[in-house]
């Protein structure tokens, strides 16, 4: 019951920070000075077509006009067109979403189960030389630029090894879209090659997005780790006999976690936006892309769209952790 | 205090982390497929939308045009048509279609489908439309026959049929099908194709790009060698474009590279690089309309600052033509006995000397993200302070710099960039760059010679090709001697494929990514 209280809760802020949101990028994409109509029209358009063309669009109204048409076409669900593709940013954008997301959830995945076992070691082997050696390579996740890594695994591993592909995400076009995700996809079909393709092209951008975050999990596990060894239930549990794999792995991680999860919410987050480079470097389809290529026409409903998106998807894993904080800790609960 | 089984857990992770490490790259290329990477996003397949050089893969082979653009210097053929009249008044135009050509769904292109291409880019107002919106209006392109097509023009024009090749013809029936409240078909045919061109499209995917299988009907018919399969792929980022050509992932990519990376492939076994003198000329837009810039002492003394042989020979390493003036060395129209602007302070010294108030503060404007842009306004910026001038460079997106083009007040005062090629003749660069009327669209530079213009504009509707290469000549001479601009080079192209393609043939219009042409060894 209190869980679903707290679910109703943060629904309920849902919406303002939403529209906080879609005020605030309206308001930015709008009012630089670009003009995606002159852009569109072609060069050789004249300064009277142009201004036609900005009237048909609207773009002619003032602007709190513009943002109030909008708030009422988002409200009603519909996120408008593109400038230049005229198909439904709807539809443009939820085109590329599962590869954005397969990407990310990969990443989250692997940096966890990676990241949360390195960290409990570095803080039960605290200033071992296992230790040394594992602050030195989460140092150097959270320090390396994404992009240079990137180009340094494609040198390596596809150039000189050659045991990964380049770039792309799959082999040819892949699987008929059924989910979009290109791993389940390929498994409901029963196609195990493309599944291979598909899991083999993920190794590169996973292990390029995945490495700061696994970095990020490690520095806070351990953080957390020795936070709960340090504490009296512990002693407490030493003392009655229990073996010290239970009191790590049942006791002390369960309480360690709670700061981790956190930052588990939030590096989904960051992997989002991280997954704009990671995208253009491995050829990635995915969102990524598409803000950017937005972001260049000025294709404001393309920009808006992405924004409210993955703005959305940013609410609601934060949901997620909260619930997951609250099974963790009954103490958030309430 | 606690032990625990290290090496078990690190096994563990190791083991994670490897996973799948050792799964070889699959190779599902079939033969005689060639693989493109684009640079541009293949956002939309609409020919009658997009009229730029990174999309043109889809308009010239997923369709045709009336005539068409080939080789280098560009001929200008007859493609869909079989010959053309022009009226004693040159205001109609009329062309006699082949008959039997095909459009990929097998139905008949006739004379109906290209009043309707023309009528439904006329009425978009995008993409090509501002080539043919000053010269024809909606409605007066009529079919006199099923064979028989008419445009009648406003007022003469010369250009008029350089400008043909980009009228896209689509399949009128298989679009008017697909329209939705009045939308010419617009959402169906960003993704679809209405096409009779070599190569009939087989898949799209935005995020990705399209693949399109050879159309055995084309009217042009086919040779003993060519593609079955192309594909276009989006690749945004340079350095995975090269390493992919390089591995074999792809077999061709777009051949205005960075001269790093162009040396970088021609290095490569997999790699050759073709080269050709292109039509792109690489200026600085000066703002002639706003003080102190119509002075034409201080115009010159900026043309005698930049040291043109530094930029080309250090820093693009050789890679650029020197082009003085403001239409490419290699068009007609172009007089070879103009030397141009060198670097010389001396002279430049001389002329500011000659300029009549205070010289402000010069905002130098580059293209963010476009980094010879940058360069050629770095090194503007050393000679004009080598002179006593203040200056700052402002490099912003070409989408505000687009913006800010049309815009006297708030356009830069100079301004680096490129104008490519969209029809093969003179035109394309001084009509529009220079003529009184198009300040303000494309005359960003607010230059208005009325001796120049004149010139300009006899050039456009004098249909004697001697008299309008005279003029052009002319005026040519006129611009540089007015400095209206700071005229640096003629870009080249090096084109890199590997070594198996063959038959490549190279045009301005379109960059050698015409297909039918391509097969593979």
């Amino acid at each position: 019951m209190r869980i679903l209280f707290l679910i109703f809760n943060r629904l309920l802020w849902f919406i303002p920070t939403l529209l906080g949101l879609l005020v605030l990028i309206f308001t930015i994409s709008h009012i630089i000075p670009a003009d995606p109509v002159a852009f569109f029209a072609g060069e050789n358009a004249t300064n009277e077509q142009i201004a036609e063309l900005r009237a048909f669009y609207g773009f002619d109204k003032p602007l709190y006009i513009q943002l109030w048409n909008y708030m009422i076409a988002v409200f009603q669900g519909d996120l408008g067109v593109s400038l230049y593709t005229q198909r439904p940013i709807s539809q443009d954008m939820f085109a590329r979403l599962p590869a954005t997301l397969e990407l990310t959830l990969v990443s989250v995945f692997v940096s966890t189960i990676i990241g949360v076992p390195l960290g409990v070691i570095a803080a039960v082997k605290r200033n071992s030389l296992i230790d040394h050696v594992l602050r030195l390579i989460t140092v150097s996740g959270l320090a390396i630029a994404s992009f240079w890594m990137a180009i340094l695994f494609q040198l390596l591993f596809s150039m000189e090894l050659a045991i990964t592909p380049l770039q792309g995400r799959i082999d040819g076009w892949g699987p008929d879209h059924i989910t979009g995700f290109f791993l389940i996809d390929s498994l409901i079909v029963g196609d195990w090659e493309l599944f291979w393709s598909a899991a083999s092209h993920l190794i590169l951008p996973v292990a390029t997005l995945a490495f700061p975050a696994m970095a990020t999990i490690v520095r806070f596990t351990r953080s957390g780790v020795l936070d709960a060894i340090n504490s009296n239930y512990v002693l407490y549990e030493q003392a009655m006999g229990f073996p010290e794999r239970i009191i790590i792995w049942k006791y002390v991680l369960r309480n360690a976690l709670i700061g981790t999860v956190t930052q588990i919410g939030l590096i989904f987050g960051i992997l989002i936006a991280g997954t704009v480079v990671v995208e253009a470097i491995f050829n990635w389809p995915g969102l990524g892309l598409y803000a950017v290529n937005s972001i260049l026409n000025s294709d404001y409903n393309a920009i808006m769209g992405f924004t409210l998106t993955t703005g959305a998807m940013f609410i609601g894993v934060n949901l997620a952790v909260d619930v997951i904080q609250s099974l963790i800790d009954p103490r958030n609960q309430g | 205090m606690f032990k625990i089984n290290t090496v078990k857990y690190l096994a563990l992770t190791v083991a994670i982390s490897l996973t799948g490490a050792f799964i070889a790259p699959g190779n599902v290329e079939a033969k005689n497929k060639f693989v493109f990477a684009n640079s541009s996003p293949y956002d939309t397949l609409d020919p009658h939308t997009v009229y730029d050089v990174g999309r043109v893969a889809t308009r010239i082979n997923l369709y045709d045009g009336l005539m068409s653009w080939m080789d280098n210097p560009p001929q200008l053929q007859p493609t869909l048509a079989e010959s053309y009249t022009i009226s004693d008044d040159a205001l109609s135009y009329t062309f006699t279609l082949r008959k039997g050509t095909k459009f990929h769904d097998g139905s008949t292109l006739e004379a109906d489908d290209v009043v309707y291409s023309m009528e439904r880019l006329l009425g978009m107002k995008k993409g090509a439309f501002s080539l043919f919106s000053n010269t024809i209006e909606p409605g007066t392109t009529k079919a006199l026959d099923s064979n028989t097509v008419q445009f009648n023009l406003t007022e003469p024009s010369s250009v008029f049929l350089a400008t043909v090749p980009a009228l896209s013809i689509v399949n009128a029936d298989l679009v008017k099908s697909h329209e939705v409240n009045g939308d010419w078909g617009a959402v169906w045919l960003s993704q679809n194709e209405a096409g009779s061109g070599s190569f009939a499209l087989s898949r799209y995917d935005p995020a990705i790009g399209f693949s399109a299988k050879r159309f055995p009907d084309h009217f042009q018919g086919w040779g003993d060698k060519y593609l079955d399969e192309i594909e276009f792929r989006t690749v945004v980022e340079v350095n995975s474009r090269v390493l992919g050509l390089m591995n074999g992932d792809f077999h061709g990519t777009d051949g205005y590279l960075p001269q790093d990376q162009v040396k970088r492939l021609a290095a490569s076994d997999n790699v050759n690089v073709l080269a050709e003198e292109s039509m792109r000329i690489f200026y600085s837009i000066i703002n002639n309309g706003r003080k102190p810039f119509d002075d034409i002492n201080l115009r010159k003394a900026i043309s005698y600052s930049f040291d043109y042989d530094s930029f080309i020979n250090d820093i693009l390493s050789g890679s650029a033509a020197r082009n003085v003036g403001p239409s490419p060395n290699n068009i007609w129209g172009s007089p070879s006995d103009v030397t141009g602007y060198t670097y010389d302070l001396e002279k430049a010294k001389e002329h500011l000397a000659l300029v009549k108030g205070p010289v402000r503060e010069i905002t130098i404007g580059a293209l963010a993200g476009y980094q010879q842009t940058e360069q050629a306004a770095a090194l503007l910026q050393n000679g004009l302070n080598k002179i006593g001038l203040k200056t700052k460079i402002v490099a912003e997106p070409w989408s505000v710099a687009s913006a800010k083009m049309r815009n006297e007040q708030e356009m830069y005062d100079l301004l680096f960039l490129w104008k490519s090629t969209y029809y093969a003749d003179p035109n394309n660069w001084m009509g529009e760059l220079y003529a009184c009327n198009q300040i303000g669209a494309r005359n960003n530079s607010w230059y208005c010679n009325p001796e120049v213009d004149a010139l300009l504009t006899e050039a456009r509707v004098n249909p004697d090709q001697a008299v309008r290469a005279a003029n052009y000549e002319k005026a040519y001479k006129l611009i540089v001697e007015d400095a209206a601009g700071v005229f640096i080079y003629n870009t080249k192209w090096f084109g890199p494929y590997n070594k198996s393609v063959k038959g490549v043939r190279f045009s301005p219009i379109g960059n050698a990514q015409e297909m039918r042409w391509i097969y593979m060894e």
